[in-house]
């Protein structure tokens, strides 16, 4: 009987599944885009960024000072020959500042060997105007957009950095802006620049040294084993994964949870509202008929399950199309990419994220999504259901 | 033949608004039911049937007084035990029929036995011996919409009778049919209290109904103002 009165009022019933399946849907997009910028993210930090993990001279952190190199001869060189390892290179790093005849901004300088940067981070796939360390220019340096725009520079607009050398020192040199830059992450951008290591060095007076060794794994899962058999290694040096070196993202994963979360409790409300809604019209639709199966000796409880089941079976029927739209449009949103740009280019590079998002169907989550989905509307039939229990059938039937 | 009591109801009243301006709609009423009775409850409109009726048929609770059906006081009954009570001895046939539009006409009969956990086989033959008696075997798998009043009723007295009760209650069964179908209805009413010995008390202002009946009680004002005795209970 639960069956045939869904189909009493089809526009009524079709609305609740409507609202089940979007709800559902609702529910798999929005964890799925999460999902994908978060899993863009991540890549972009790990590839693009700081590598699967670095090696540092355990004091050099507190204060980037150039005096805390890494050793040399400590067999650091042969970890781009350990299983699991795609690539490596090494870096030197100091902080200074960047002057022009306008201004100067705080900024991070990164001594990098082009051809090994090419792989661990795809820097020159990020260059925006001009030529990836061009051989023409003297001194080139690499500044990224956000930087020159704050600057006033241009391709070969000239600059100078200062920095303290390995002996406190304090040192300025002449560069040439040879490419700008425009990385996903706009925050660092501003930040930070890109020289070659050989001049970062000369002027720093280390020799051939470096502070830093990123490394990059051929698999994300390789990770943990991998940073334990480093720190066997190199017991001396302070070892970090990507989530040590870069907390904010970390902390980013954990924030968009709890924003999906929030985004799922007002989708799941909305649901509710609407289910609470459309049953309680049936119910109101129906309270003479309810009385009189009352009268005629139908027990409260086989009447809550008949109202409880009609929306079990709206439930059920509004599922599956649920999931199977939402694998579609994930699916093509998967393969083609879904440009969210219209949120602001702006706010998502500056919080470290692409604009293109590739949504990725959150298959681990489809049986809890499905719960919250069942449990909300089946929550949401409890309130008519016990409307219609209170009907007393001499009251009932006058209606 | 010794009278078997069906309904025996002593000293019920009930009213409207009590803390406000109390109305008797029921005003300490006796009344007394043999088996096999064939009784018209008349009488003005707001006198008052209908409430006896519901009160009798546990539907609704008097303010006062005690109702006892084959000798269970139904006053005393949880609202659950009620709903069993009236599932397993009380018939009703509603003015408007209340047929489940959803339902074929055989469905809305065979409802009520499955709500008394009765076998399907026990069922099959209850329902067909049921539709015979409406005469509306080639009917039963219409649907109400599809069926005209009369035949919507002769479900409705089918499925009143489906849990083979002691009695039935209507509520104005003829006040929506016509004459041709009124008539009908009460043949098949009057043959199944013959038969079978089916106690029936209706409620009605409808002439054909008042002189088919063999007691006719009638309320005034919630009050009893005549009862003439059956002349004959089969």
């Amino acid at each position: 009987m639960a069956w045939r009165n869904i189909w009493r009022n089809k526009a009524r019933s079709i609305i609740i599944m409507l609202s089940i399946m979007l709800g559902l849907f609702s529910a798999l997009a929005v964890v799925s885009i999460y999902k994908g910028m978060m899993r863009a993210r991540v890549r972009t930090v790990i590839d693009r960024e700081v590598g699967h993990l670095q090696l540092h001279h355990p004091r050099f952190k507190e204060d980037y000072l150039a005096e805390f190199i890494l050793p040399e001869g400590s067999g650091l060189e042969m970890i781009n020959k350990m299983p699991g390892v795609k690539a490596t290179t090494r870096r030197t790093v100091t902080t200074g500042m960047l002057s022009t005849a306008t201004g100067s901004s705080g900024i991070t300088i990164y001594g990098v060997v082009p051809d090994e940067e090419k792989v661990i981070s795809q820097l020159d796939k990020t260059i925006a105007e001009g030529q990836y360390f061009s051989s023409e220019i003297r001194n080139p340096v690499l500044i990224g957009k956000k930087l020159a725009k704050k600057m006033k520079l241009n391709l070969k607009s000239k600059l100078v950095l200062m920095f303290t050398d390995s002996t406190n020192t304090m040192v300025s040199a002449a560069f040439r802006v040879a490419s700008i830059y425009e990385s996903e992450n706009s925050s660092l951008d501003e930040r930070i620049v890109y020289v070659s290591r050989e001049s970062l060095n000369s002027l720093l007076g280390i020799g051939t040294a470096a502070h830093e060794v990123v490394v990059l794994l051929h698999h994300d899962e390789e990770l943990d084993h991998m940073m334990t058999a480093m720190k066997n290694k190199f017991p001396a040096l302070k070892i970090e994964s990507w989530e040590d070196l870069s907390p904010e993202t970390e902390l980013m994963v954990d924030t968009v949870n709890q924003y999906a979360y929030i985004m799922l409790t007002i989708i799941m409300l909305a649901l509710a509202f609407g289910i609470v809604n459309t049953m309680l019209m049936a119910i109101l639709e129906r309270t003479r008929e309810l009385g009189m199966l009352l009268a005629l000796g139908m027990n409260k409880v086989k009447l809550f399950f008949l109202i409880f089941s009609e929306t079990v079976f709206l439930t059920l029927a509004g599922c599956p199309f649920g999931l199977v739209l939402s694998w579609f449009a994930i699916d093509h949103f998967n393969r083609n990419g879904m440009n969210l740009s219209i949120f602001g280019d702006e706010m998502m590079s500056s919080f470290g994220f692409s604009t293109f998002v590739y949504p990725e169907f959150p298959f681990d989550k489809v049986i809890g999504m499905l719960f919250i989905v069942v449990a909300t509307a089946l929550l949401s039939s409890l309130l008519p259901a016990i409307k219609a229990l209170r009907l007393r059938p001499v009251e009932a039937l006058r209606k | 033949m010794k009278n078997e009591t069906v309904i025996d109801a002593h000293n019920v009243s009930r009213i409207y608004n009590p803390d406000t301006i109390p109305v008797y709609a029921v005003n300490n009423v006796h009344l007394h039911l043999n088996k096999g009775e064939f009784t018209a409850l008349v009488g003005p409109s707001g006198s008052g049937k209908t409430t006896l009726l519901n009160l009798i048929g546990g539907l609704d609770r008097p303010d006062s007084g005690n109702i006892l059906i084959n000798d269970v006081d139904i006053t005393k009954l949880s609202s659950n035990q009620l709903i069993t009570f009236r599932l397993n001895h009380i018939g009703f046939v509603f003015q408007s029929y209340n047929l489940i539009p959803v339902l074929t006409a055989r469905e809305n009969v065979e409802m009520i036995m499955q709500l008394q956990k009765i076998s399907r086989k026990d069922r099959d033959a209850r329902i067909t011996q049921l539709f015979e008696e409406v005469q509306l075997s080639d009917k039963m798998n219409s649907r109400p919409s599809e069926l005209s009043g009369g035949q919507q009723q002769r479900v409705a007295v089918a499925r009143a009778l489906a849990s083979k009760p002691k009695f039935v209650l209507a509520d104005e069964p003829t006040a929506n049919l016509d004459t041709k179908s009124a008539s009908n209805l009460l043949d098949i009413m009057a043959k199944l209290n013959k038969e079978e010995q089916i106690t029936f008390l209706f409620s009605t202002h409808d002439q054909r109904v008042i002189e088919r009946a063999r007691r006719v009680i009638t309320l005034v004002d919630g009050k009893i103002a005549s009862d003439t005795l059956p002349t004959n209970t089969a």
